[in-house]
């Protein structure tokens, strides 16, 4: 018969201490079954989680598997983890052991929790942050140096994992990296661009890409750190909101230079090949990487623009703009194409319709010279992604370069589409000045996660094509 | 027009824990291309240890180790963990060295490396590199220093509320305090400690009596997240003469069960622990020495096992246990100990306890899997402070798979009796 493994005498202290009733009850019912274990054992085998590779790459699958219950056996699977920041992250799914007792999560179906269905990775992408937390969140790794530490437990019964004391059957923990060994992170400060670079181990020469990300600025490290550890030298460059940029932070000072200086700082490198250099942008970095493969003069082997314009509002013709900080400073209602939903959370998504922007502003499509692939979320509420992405489409047909473009359309997933594995926030706080904003990426958790993995996988095999063959 | 192409090597899992197989990949190599592919690590002693094996790229210009066959190197034939268990220092360096790992907190660091060609293959710079990561410690282990009640050693604790089974961890004559055996336990789900004793740089060096294991056992079995009837002992060399003596012959302590690797049994029944020196050191002067001077102990110490008056009656031991042993152990007749141990568990109609694993070209030092062998290496005798270079025995393909075999067979064992729950009471 299957007794519930019992806990430790600490948590004995704590439920004696807890008030009322249930307290003692439950008190009771476990000291029955310490004197049991702590006597000759008669339980049959303890069960035993494991989860296969236990220290992996982020974007790595995982196999995660509970043995040795019960038959028929209702468990819940929960993982926790501390972000860099210190919030706690969490999600947990509930299972039945098949026949033999055993819950594979690669092949089983969670019936109820953070996701439904068989999702094998779905405790990742599936976490949310814990109740009583910051408002807003996004989880990004800042330092992609150190790993996520997972602890993944399995409970009896379906259960919330913050119901109370449930007596833990079995825990692993699991290590999610950002880097392999071996790849090195360099800090760029030269020639005037800002930015960090990546290498894989090895002399080399490799294939390299260039990153870009969106007005929320800073430097994210965790895209070129990933491609570095695929054999990528990867650098990821600042254009907006970095300290060690020139002018006021929420302005674009940097322009058409900035970005060809940061191109051939790659190209030129000793262990990059030359001439085996792509660009990779989302959102705003999309338009970016459109205007240096098309006005800069340089030439990339591809590009992968994801989620973003044609075109940008806010530039002036050399890509800088002059407005960029009043449109911020100015109250939400001068906003003349952001939308809200009912909750006030800001929508971007009109400003880059290209039927709203300037041709004039509109990159010169016709000019690319190498293949793009352009990645959609059907429900971006960032950016006009479809539109933008049917109207390259159009462009590129009527120049006769439909051979250079393809299309990945995901739908259900937001305008966040980053590596795999991790969750995904519908929304999340914007600005804090002049006043709070929060807005909203769009995205469904299942179809987005579904959306990154899809497209991790198809960006790993276009740079393949594309860089190494 | 372009650049060649330069070859992808890659490792897969590239963090691992050291008794966890890879598999090394090298693509975009032309067909039929004659690669070397090397292991190199630097030691925490700042030794260079290297391995590696000759290969030709098949028709898409790939090479895969867990399916192609080494030709020649430190290892031949289709031998995927060759790259770490073939290593022997670099030429030019130290000898008679033995690979540790002391720091167990951080991984063991191997470069792999893809060359051209296979004769002077070191005269060119490698093609592509990779770094992988051999780990003693799985994640959420808690590693914990002990130093109380005279006990001293390192404790190490699966992640999880537990309760788990224990094991106590105990190595040879060499002395100090080794504990990677005791993470890679740990990590396999059961609390473990690893106990120091005959700490040669300490005057108060800690003496191997019956009490000093007692307490530590105890201490591990009063743990509150160790199941307190399911503690059992590993012991290699002078550790299993430790784990046989706690089973034969205290009242105090009773482990689940054992597991002796490289088997002694001498010590007079009913006298301490510490009159093995003594008796070991009398046999000094009979010590013969090979043709690199290196000391066989083996044959000086083979008489010891007829005396009865010499050996522990293991016949009083009522766990299961699990003897390891290597055909070709030169320092110690081990496969005569066990033996002998297996006679004296039929005459006492106990043989059913009993597990014996006996492997042939195999030396003394039986060690987890995809370790380096070492057939000789330096010594520091406890007692009188002596060093020696001291022949081990064993023949690396077959030691090692020795390693492989005895470390999941010991895996399993410890998992069934430690586990699994007996439906039989425990006699």
């Amino acid at each position: 018969m299957f007794r519930v493994r019992v806990t430790t005498i600490w948590q004995l202290i704590e439920i004696k201490n807890a008030p009322g009733p249930s307290g003692y009850r439950k008190l009771a019912s476990l000291q029955r079954i310490v004197g049991t274990v702590r006597s000759k054992s008669s339980i049959r085998q303890a069960p035993l989680l494991t989860a296969a590779p236990i220290r992996a790459l982020i974007d790595e699958k995982i196999s995660i598997e509970a043995r040795f219950l019960p038959p028929h056996f209702p468990v819940t699977v929960c993982a926790r983890m501390h972000c860099d920041d210190g919030d706690l992250w969490e999600s947990f799914a509930h299972y039945n052991t098949n026949a033999s007792g055993t819950v594979t999560l690669t092949k089983d179906p969670s019936v109820g929790g953070s996701y439904l269905g068989c999702e094998p990775m779905g405790l990742f992408w599936g976490m949310q942050s814990a109740p009583g937390g910051r408002e807003g969140l996004r989880l990004r790794k800042k330092n992609v140096e150190t790993p996520y530490m997972v602890n993944i437990s399995l409970l009896e019964g379906h259960v919330s994992p913050n119901d109370g004391q449930i007596p833990e059957l079995a825990a692993v923990t699991t290590e999610r990296w950002y880097m392999a060994p071996g790849v090195r992170r360099i800090e760029i400060r030269q020639n005037g661009v800002v930015g960090i670079l990546f290498l894989p181990p090895g002399p080399g020469p490799f294939p390299a890409m260039l990153d870009l990300w969106g007005m929320g600025g800073g430097l994210p490290e965790y895209r070129s750190s990933l491609f570095a550890s695929r054999g990528y030298a990867s650098l990821v460059i600042a254009y907006i909101g970095h300290k060690d940029l020139p002018g006021p932070p929420n302005r674009l000072n940097v322009g058409d230079s900035y970005f060809k200086a940061a191109f051939h700082l790659l190209q030129d490198h000793c262990q990059v090949v030359a001439d085996r250099v792509g660009i990779i942008g989302l959102s705003y970095g999309c338009y970016l990487a459109l205007r240096i493969a098309t006005q800069t003069g340089v030439k990339p082997s591809c590009l992968i623009c994801i989620n973003g314009p044609v075109g940008s509002k806010i530039e002036n013709g050399n890509g800088r703009t002059e407005e960029f900080d009043k449109l911020l400073a100015d109250g939400i209602s001068d906003q003349k194409y952001w939308t809200y939903d009912d909750q006030g959370y800001v929508i971007f998504k009109e400003t880059s319709l290209p039927a709203n922007l300037d041709p004039e502003n509109i990159v010169k499509l016709e000019k690319l010279t190498c293949p793009l692939m352009y990645i959609v979320g059907e429900d971006d509420l960032s950016a006009a992604s479809i539109e933008t992405a049917d109207l390259i489409e159009e462009t590129l047909r009527a120049a006769g370069k439909s051979q250079l473009f393809s299309r990945l359309s995901y739908p259900g997933a937001g305008h966040l589409i980053e590596p795999p594995y991790s969750p995904s926030s519908r929304s999340s706080m914007w600005a804090i000045k002049p006043k709070k904003l929060i807005t909203l990426w769009g995205g469904y958790p299942a179809a987005h996660a579904a959306a990154q993995e899809d497209a991790w996988k198809k960006i790993l095999d276009f740079l393949e094509n594309n860089l190494r063959c | 027009m372009s650049q060649t192409l330069t070859p992808v090597l890659s490792v897969h899992p590239i963090r691992a824990l050291a008794d966890e197989k890879f598999n090394v990949l090298v693509e975009y190599l032309e067909p039929g291309c004659p690669v070397t592919i090397r292991s190199l690590h630097h030691s925490e002693d700042k030794d260079y240890w290297e391995a590696y094996g000759h290969y030709i790229s098949d028709h898409r210009g790939s090479v895969s180790i867990s399916e192609d066959v080494s030709t020649g190197g430190t290892y031949t034939g289709k031998q995927p963990m060759g790259l770490l268990w073939s290593m022997r220092p670099v030429p030019g360096g130290r000898t008679n060295l033995r690979l540790r790992k002391l720091n167990v907190s951080t991984p063991m660091l191997v470069n792999i490396s893809v060359h051209s060609g296979h004769k002077g293959f070191r005269d060119q710079p490698a093609l592509a590199s990779v770094l992988t990561e051999r780990w003693y410690m799985a994640p959420g282990v808690q590693r914990i220093n002990i130093n109380e009640k005279g006990v001293r050693g390192t404790m190490f604790i699966p992640p999880g509320s537990g309760p788990f089974p224990g094991m106590l961890d105990l190595w040879g004559g060499g002395g100090g305090l080794l504990d990677y055996r005791a993470a890679l336990l740990g990590s396999h789900g059961y609390v473990t400690m690893a106990v120091e004793y005959f700490k040669v740089s300490d005057a108060q060096a800690a003496e191997p009596v019956m009490s000093y294991f007692e307490k530590a056992f105890e201490m591990l079995r009063d743990h509150p997240q160790v199941k307190s009837d399911r503690v059992g002992i590993i012991g290699l060399s002078f550790g299993s003469l430790v784990a046989l003596s706690l089973a034969a012959e205290s009242i105090i302590i009773k482990p689940h069960c054992i597991v002796c690797i490289s088997t002694i049994h001498t010590k007079p029944p009913g006298k301490d622990l510490s009159l093995f020196n003594p008796v070991f050191t009398s046999k000094s002067k009979e010590m013969r020495v090979d043709e690199n001077n290196s000391q066989i102990w083996k044959d000086a110490c083979l008489p010891l096992i007829e005396d009865p008056a010499m050996k522990l009656n293991v016949g009083t031991i009522d766990c299961p246990m699990l003897l390891v042993n290597g055909c070709d152990d030169q320092n110690w007749p081990s496969v005569e100990t066990a033996a002998d141990i297996e006679k004296m568990m039929c005459e006492a109609g106990k043989k059913h306890l009993l597990t014996r694993l006996d492997y042939p070209d195999t030396g003394h030092l039986i060690e987890p899997p995809f370790g380096p062998h070492f057939r000789a290496t330096n010594f520091v005798i406890g007692r009188t402070k002596e060093k020696v270079v001291v022949l081990w025995g064993g023949h690396t393909k077959p030691h090692s798979d020795a390693q492989e075999d005895s470390w999941r067979k010991t895996l399993r064992f410890l998992h069934q009796h430690m586990y699994c729950s007996m439906n039989k009471a425990n006699l």
